[in-house]
């Protein structure tokens, strides 16, 4: 085990790492299987694959899943148009017989290609159709896939580490858990959010994160609202309020808390919260 | 190896499959698992593969390292309620000897362990012996002793398990919050509104419109011009009717409203109706049913794509829904007992639910639930059964 210490993950500059999670990485790497990983939105689930990628120096490809995606845009492009054009006017350097000049590589594809291991991040999985995730078991069984014009196959050179995030907006299908390992982000306690925001702001004031920090899980625990702040908006509060020349840290304690559109983003839980927020301070 | 576990997995009803047992094999022979810490996370990511199961592992995972006993089958909320009982006790001792029609003195001879006991055993009196048996203790919390609502240091424990061994950790029973059971709360909205996601017919634009590709390319001068379309699919019609009648529902009417309306923006229309126990010849629109009256028969003009959800513990006198004059008002006397009004809603609109906030175990005690369950689908009111419930209004019929 321990001349492979150096291709194991052990955190990054500013990724606070729960050793849960690390050990399940290094598990998932190892047992080669793609891992997804749900969360609330802002645990870090992106932040993990550049984590990784940094700490393991591999390059990082992303591939943003998008509603209306089909597998073959993340696998490769024919470029039937450029083609067209260039047998047109016949004025590019292309050949335009040869069909392999008009391929571009989706970013699924570009990892496959990849001279070196490559951590491929597949963010939001959830936002395609269940066919999406169908069609990408059997590509992510095989590591490899055809080119139907050109009846090519692509096989990955190095399996990549691939991560896979979800925001459960719709569930998976059963087949595709299957083939994943898979873990649940759990949003991070105030110790570890201290640990967090210290990595992100150094040498912040102690009383301002402080009474930041406890405010935020206050307005968290806030019945009935429908998208809790996280992380993200955390840290956009505090840039907020230390950018704010008027603002004194002991404020957030006494007075009506400030910026509060900086934390909650729809408008129903924006004036739920500020009506609470005004009816304590008449109390 | 650990055979056993699996199988105490797939028991309890997380769905294991024999493919992941062999990859976790096959981790254990790589020699990647050294202790129980590393077998607790890796076990747990390769063969659960949702959250909603992480409680019942962690539960299963310290029965079976620990010898920590599993609930029995009455149901792990029968447990949670003897615990919060049990806190509720420590507090103020009085008022639970008084809830329970016990003395006092007696329950304070008894250690804490005896008492949980003791708590599950009237729990357990109390199920056979009425009918909602559960509103008596009250789950959702309209009782003198209801259960103290999930843990509140739940699910916020972060990282740092290295200083705790995988057992405490498993003990600590921090994924209660996305456990599937157990009646729906405010603290469930979100996972909620997450199921009701479901409910949204679109596709991405992929149709290719041959008329229009055909026309543009003529108007193009023979350049091919392509069109496409989204499968046409209008968004959904939803109508909500809710029963606020008895205070058997009002913990429950706020947050079924609540997710509706956080859902509004992702349908088409969301009508809201009151009514009280069940429906006779009005819904009413106005929450103190009095006001605005809709009649029943006006429902047949919407749209039959319309979903139809009706929220209600359904629990009532047989002749409330089987009578001519069922009705407790004066005014609804059409003559038409409320099993024909419900009949000819679940006609009118094919896509219905009746969602239930009793626990389905229970449905079979009460008459008119089972009455109305053969009329609508019915599911429980629980994010489990929500799912369900979205499924079964999603069917192509």
């Amino acid at each position: 085990m321990q001349q492979e210490s150096k291709n194991e993950f052990q955190g990054a500059g500013k990724y606070i790492l729960d050793q849960e999670l690390a050990s399940i990485v290094n598990i998932s790497m190892k047992l080669e299987m793609p891992l997804l990983l749900k969360g609330e939105p802002g645990t870090g689930k992106t932040m993990l694959a550049h984590a990784i990628a940094e700490s393991l120096a591999m390059p990082l490809i992303i591939l943003n899943v998008k509603s209306s995606m089909k597998l073959i845009d993340a696998l490769y492009q024919y470029d039937t148009l450029t083609r067209l054009n260039d047998s047109r006017f016949g004025d590019s350097k292309r050949d335009v017989s040869d069909i392999d000049e008009y391929i571009k590589m989706g970013k699924i594809g570009q990892a496959f290609c990849a001279d070196r291991r490559t951590v491929l991040l597949i963010d939001e999985i959830d936002k395609a159709d269940t066919d999406f995730q169908d069609d990408m078991l059997d590509v992510l069984d095989q590591m490899q896939f055809d080119i139907i014009e050109t009846d090519r196959t692509i096989k990955a050179k190095h399996r990549p580490v691939i991560i896979i995030t979800s925001n459960a907006k719709k569930d998976l299908s059963d087949p595709f858990l299957g083939r994943c390992n898979f873990h649940h982000i759990a949003f991070p306690d105030p110790k570890m959010m201290r640990k967090i925001i210290n990595v992100h702001f150094e040498g912040i004031d102690v009383k301002l994160a402080e009474n930041a920090i406890d405010a935020f899980y206050v307005v968290r625990e806030i019945d009935s609202i429908e998208k809790k702040p996280a992380t993200r908006e955390l840290i956009n509060w505090i840039r907020a309020l230390s950018a704010d020349p008027d603002f004194r840290a002991k404020d957030l304690i006494t007075n009506q808390l400030p910026y509060l559109g900086v934390l909650f983003k729809k408008s129903p839980d924006y004036e739920r919260v500020k009506n609470i927020a005004t009816r304590r301070k008449m109390f | 190896m650990f055979l056993k576990f699996f199988y105490t997995l797939k028991e309890i009803g997380i769905p294991v499959s024999p493919t992941s047992f062999l990859t976790l094999q096959k981790a254990l022979h790589q020699g990647i698992i050294n202790n129980l810490d590393d077998f607790y996370t890796c076990a747990r990511s390769i063969l659960v593969k949702s959250e909603r199961y992480f409680d019942l592992y962690d539960q299963v995972f310290a029965h079976h390292f620990e010898g920590v006993p599993l609930p029995e089958n009455d149901g792990f909320e029968v447990d949670e309620i003897a615990r919060g009982m049990l806190e509720e006790w420590l507090k103020d001792p009085k008022r639970v000897a008084d809830a329970l029609g016990v003395n006092e003195d007696e329950l304070k001879k008894m250690s804490p362990e005896e008492l949980i006991e003791y708590f599950k055993e009237r729990l357990k009196d109390q199920k056979g012996e009425h009918h909602g048996g559960y509103k008596w203790i009250g789950t959702g919390g309209y009782s003198p002793v209801g259960h103290s609502g999930y843990h509140p240091g739940g699910m916020r424990v972060g990282g740092e398990s290295r200083n705790k061994s995988a057992v405490k950790v498993a003990n600590e029973r921090r994924y209660k919050d996305y456990s599937t059971a157990g009646p729906l709360t405010q603290a469930k909205i979100g996972e909620a509104l997450k199921r009701m996601r479901n409910m949204i017919p679109a596709g991405p634009k992929d149709r290719i419109n041959i008329d229009d590709t055909i026309r543009e390319t003529l108007r193009n001068a023979g350049e091919i011009e392509l069109i496409f379309d989204r499968a046409l699919k209008d968004r959904l019609k939803v109508i909500l009717a809710i029963d606020n009648g008895g205070w058997s529902m009002d913990p429950y009417i706020h947050v079924v409203q609540t997710l509706f309306d956080y859902a509004r923006s992702q349908f088409k229309e969301v009508k809201t109706y009151f009514f009280h126990n069940t429906i006779y010849d009005y819904l009413w629109e106005d929450t103190a049913r009095y006001k605005k009256p809709k009649k029943i028969i006006e429902f047949s003009k919407l749209d039959p794509e319309t979903r139809l959800v009706i929220v209600g513990d359904a629990s009532m006198a047989p002749y409330e829904l089987m009578a001519h004059d069922g009705s407790i008002h004066i005014s609804e006397r059409s003559g038409r007992p409320s099993i024909d009004q419900l009949q000819y809603l679940a006609k009118t609109f094919s896509h219905c639910v009746w969602l239930n906030p009793v626990s389905e175990s229970m449905w079979g005690y009460t008459h008119s639930i089972m009455t109305i369950s053969k009329i609508f689908p019915m599911f429980e009111l629980s994010l489990d059964g929500l799912e369900k419930a979205v499924t079964s209004l999603m069917a192509k019929s």
